[in-house]
């Protein structure tokens, strides 16, 4: 049998649990657009049993509530975070350096033809000194045209490189976040309570950090931690553990754990490690290309240049110079000091043009790399074009698996206002009956009060 | 199962596609190139490298071409008019052979064969573009000068060498022949024999006119073989020439082919762009504004 009182207990019961779910719903409807949110649903209970143990109708009993995520989910949205901003980083730099190599007119490829169709040219007329000024100058535009694009790739290199301190600064900043919210999440779990929104900032920001550098995050545990690739900590507990940054001895920026250890190689994710693998693997290969292409394009013309005879009669001498340290590409140089010094004649007199066939044949005959000059540099635009468009496909699929990840977590975690406003009426005609239910003892109360008086 | 309820990221994603490809489309067609960077095609951009290094080839080794034509036929013009000189001395040395002339007749015909003699020279000191023909490689602007030390009257400055040009792909012709192979040669030496007639019309030996008059023929045979090394290179070349500019049209349409768009299809994926980017717009414009709040209102 219950009484009165219990009833008006039950109600008030139902009555406060109900204004809770409200409130869930309200805290769901605030932050339907607040990036990293999971929505909360509300925990209710119904106390079936009375405090001797019997059952019977003791209301409803309201827990608070939890927040609705996948932790899963969440460690493959922070991995392909990591790739997806690693691999964009690559494709910026490529789509750069892609650009110094899409002209048509300046390349190297273009100087190439010009300088051999000047000299071919000469060929005709070996005594016209305007043609014989014309190849001098497009031996010279060809070595502009090596340094323009050695220095299109070193401004990408530079450029990787510069941005290293700033993403490092970055980190440690969100390292620190991390920290201290892990310091308010140990608390609010030590009192028994969701980590609600709390997690979810922490979520967010393990998700930025991934984006900077590849990591991998316990945050199940009892000790939550972040660390990078290479195993060195970020955040451990609640104490974050700054990286430092260094001036190599190749001129570049290296990157330190907390205890001072080198972890430059070891970085592959997220933006920082897609900055170091163009840095310091992809631009360094292209460059030894360029290389390899100067040195091996200026010793051929110039093993033809020694076959005959100068303008005056002498022997001829080298076209290019090479530098002896650092990039060939970026150091060639223009040896001879006049148009004189190209090397027509085979006979030693003014007149002859033997020599040109030697010269030309440099554009024909293959370079130690086993290809003429021509082909050695479409071939190696090909192979730009390959890792530029790779890279570029690769971001995009990674960005797309990403995309995906993302919906199925919303899907999972997302706030729907539709569902918000179902929800909304519910509780909002439960707390109504509730209220009913406490205006009904109210009346049978007063029904109760009222007996025996005698009404007029 | 419950689904994504946050429209509003994948209709901007929709949004942002559709753009794309509509953009990709205007490029397309506003510049008529399907490649215009490495990463679009890597191999197509890499042949149409090569495709138009070979164009830039063909061209210089047209432009070569029409200036050994040029060269050759002023050759051939200025060996033609040594023909006819050496024709005409000919016909004075049969006129000189004849025994009833006078010592001043045949001294007058002498003087006719040494002016005969000095039109050589000149043709043989033809040049172009400032450059003796006939020099060999010597580089130098007169070949033939005056020397009364030389049997012929004349020395020869030049050498024996000559050049050749690269009118095609690991193909060069000679451009020229030496001075002294045309003019001094042991096969048919045409300043000696006008040189030998001169003296043999002053001496008035009949049978040293006769020789002389023989000699000169015996040039005449010779420099028309020369000519006939000419006309084979002017052959050569015009062959050559018409290989070339079948050369530069099949390069230019591969380059086309290899980078270029095709109008038609450029415009058809214009419209496919278009069409799908209202048809994104229209949706968005559907969706977007649905809420259940919407109906309770009512």
């Amino acid at each position: 049998m219950t009484g009165l009182n219990a009833t008006l207990s039950l109600a008030s019961q139902a009555l406060s649990a109900e204004s809770g779910a409200l409130a869930t719903t309200n805290n769901n409807i605030s932050n339907v657009n607040t990036p990293g949110y999971s929505r909360e649903v509300v925990d209710l209970s119904a106390d079936a049993l009375n405090g001797n143990g019997q059952n019977q109708e003791s209301g409803v009993s309201y827990n608070g509530f939890t927040s609705v995520r996948d932790e899963v989910l969440q460690i493959g949205i922070q991995q392909k975070t990591a790739d997806a901003s690693s691999l964009n980083a690559q494709s910026t730099l490529w789509n750069q350096i892609q650009s110094s190599f899409s002209s048509t007119t300046g390349s190297i490829s273009t100087s190439f033809s010009g300088l051999f169709s000047a000299i071919s040219t000469l060929s005709t007329a070996p005594s016209d000194a305007g043609a014989r000024q014309s190849a001098f100058s497009a031996a010279g535009n060809l070595v502009d045209a090596f340094h323009e694009a050695a220095a299109a790739l070193n401004d990408a290199q530079t450029q990787a490189d510069s941005g290293v301190s700033g993403l490092v600064a970055n980190i440690n900043q969100l390292s620190t976040q991390i920290a201290s919210l892990d310091q308010q999440l140990a608390s609010a779990q030590a009192s028994g309570q969701d980590g609600g929104s709390i997690e979810d900032q922490r979520d967010e920001l393990t998700t930025q950090l991934a984006g900077l550098v590849g990591i991998t995050s316990t945050s199940t545990q009892t000790t939550p931690s972040v660390s990078t690739a290479g195993n060195s900590p970020l955040v451990v507990g609640s104490t974050a553990y700054a990286l430092q940054v260094t001036e190599g001895s190749d001129g570049t920026t290296h990157v330190l754990d907390a205890q001072g250890k080198d972890i430059t190689a070891s970085i592959t994710g997220g933006a920082l490690g897609g900055a170091l693998t163009m840095r310091d693997a992809e631009i360094p290969q292209v460059s030894g290309a360029l290389d390899t292409l100067a040195t091996q394009f200026a010793a051929a013309m110039n093993a033809a240049q020694t076959q005959g005879f100068d303008a005056s009669g002498n022997q001829g001498t080298a076209m290019f110079t090479l530098p002896t340290t650092g990039s060939a590409a970026a150091g060639i140089s223009l040896a001879l000091t006049s148009a004189s010094g190209l090397v027509l004649s085979s006979d030693g007199s003014s007149g002859s043009s033997g020599n040109v066939s030697n010269l030309i044949a440099v554009q024909t005959s293959a370079l130690p790399s086993g290809q003429s000059p021509g082909a050695t540099y479409s071939d190696y635009v090909e192979s730009i074009g390959d890792a530029a468009a790779s890279v570029s496909s690769r971001s995009t699929a990674t960005n797309l698996a990403l995309t995906q990840l993302t919906t199925q977590q919303a899907s999972e975690s997302g706030v729907s206002i539709d569902e918000e406003t179902t929800n909304l009426l519910r509780f909002q005609q439960a707390y109504t009956a509730a209220a009913k239910v406490v205006s009904t003892v109210n009346d049978l109360y007063s029904t109760l009060m009222n007996m025996g008086v005698v009404t007029s | 199962m419950r689904v994504d309820p946050d429209l509003y990221t994948s209709v901007n994603a929709s949004i942002q596609q559709s753009e794309q490809s509509l953009q990709t489309a205007m490029t397309q067609l506003s510049s008529g190139k399907r490649v215009a960077i490495p990463s679009d095609d890597p191999l197509a951009f890499a042949n149409n490298l090569e495709s138009v290094a070979a164009s830039a080839a063909v061209d210089t080794y047209t432009k070569n071409g029409d200036a050994v034509l040029a060269q050759a036929q002023i050759a051939d013009s200025a060996l033609s008019s040594v023909v006819t000189t050496l024709t005409e001395a000919v016909s004075l040395g049969t006129e000189g052979g004849n025994g009833t002339l006078t010592s001043a007749q045949r001294s007058s015909l002498a003087q006719q064969v040494q002016g005969l003699l000095a039109a050589v020279v000149s043709q043989a000191n033809t040049t172009s573009n400032g450059n003796a023909l006939f020099a060999g490689t010597a580089g130098v602007a007169v070949p033939f000068v005056a020397d009364p030390s030389s049997s012929t009257g004349y020395a020869y400055q030049g050498n024996s060498n000559s050049n050749a040009a690269e009118v095609g792909e690991a193909l060069s012709v000679a451009i020229n022949i030496p001075g002294d192979q045309i003019f001094t040669s042991a096969s048919g030496n045409v300043l000696g024999s006008l040189q030998s007639m001169v003296v043999a019309l002053q001496s008035g030996s009949s049978s040293d006119i006769a020789s002389a008059t023989s000699a000169v023929s015996g040039a005449i045979a010779h420099v028309d073989q020369i000519r006939a090394m000419y006309g084979n290179t002017v052959n050569q070349l015009t062959t050559e020439n018409d290989y070339l500019s079948q050369e530069s049209v099949s390069l230019t349409s591969q380059q086309d082919s290899l980078v270029g768009i095709d109008t038609a299809t450029a415009a058809t994926n214009l419209t496919q762009a278009q069409t799908a980017q209202s048809a994104v717009l229209a949706m968005a414009a559907k969706i977007l504004p649905t809420s259940l709040l919407n109906y309770l209102q009512n």
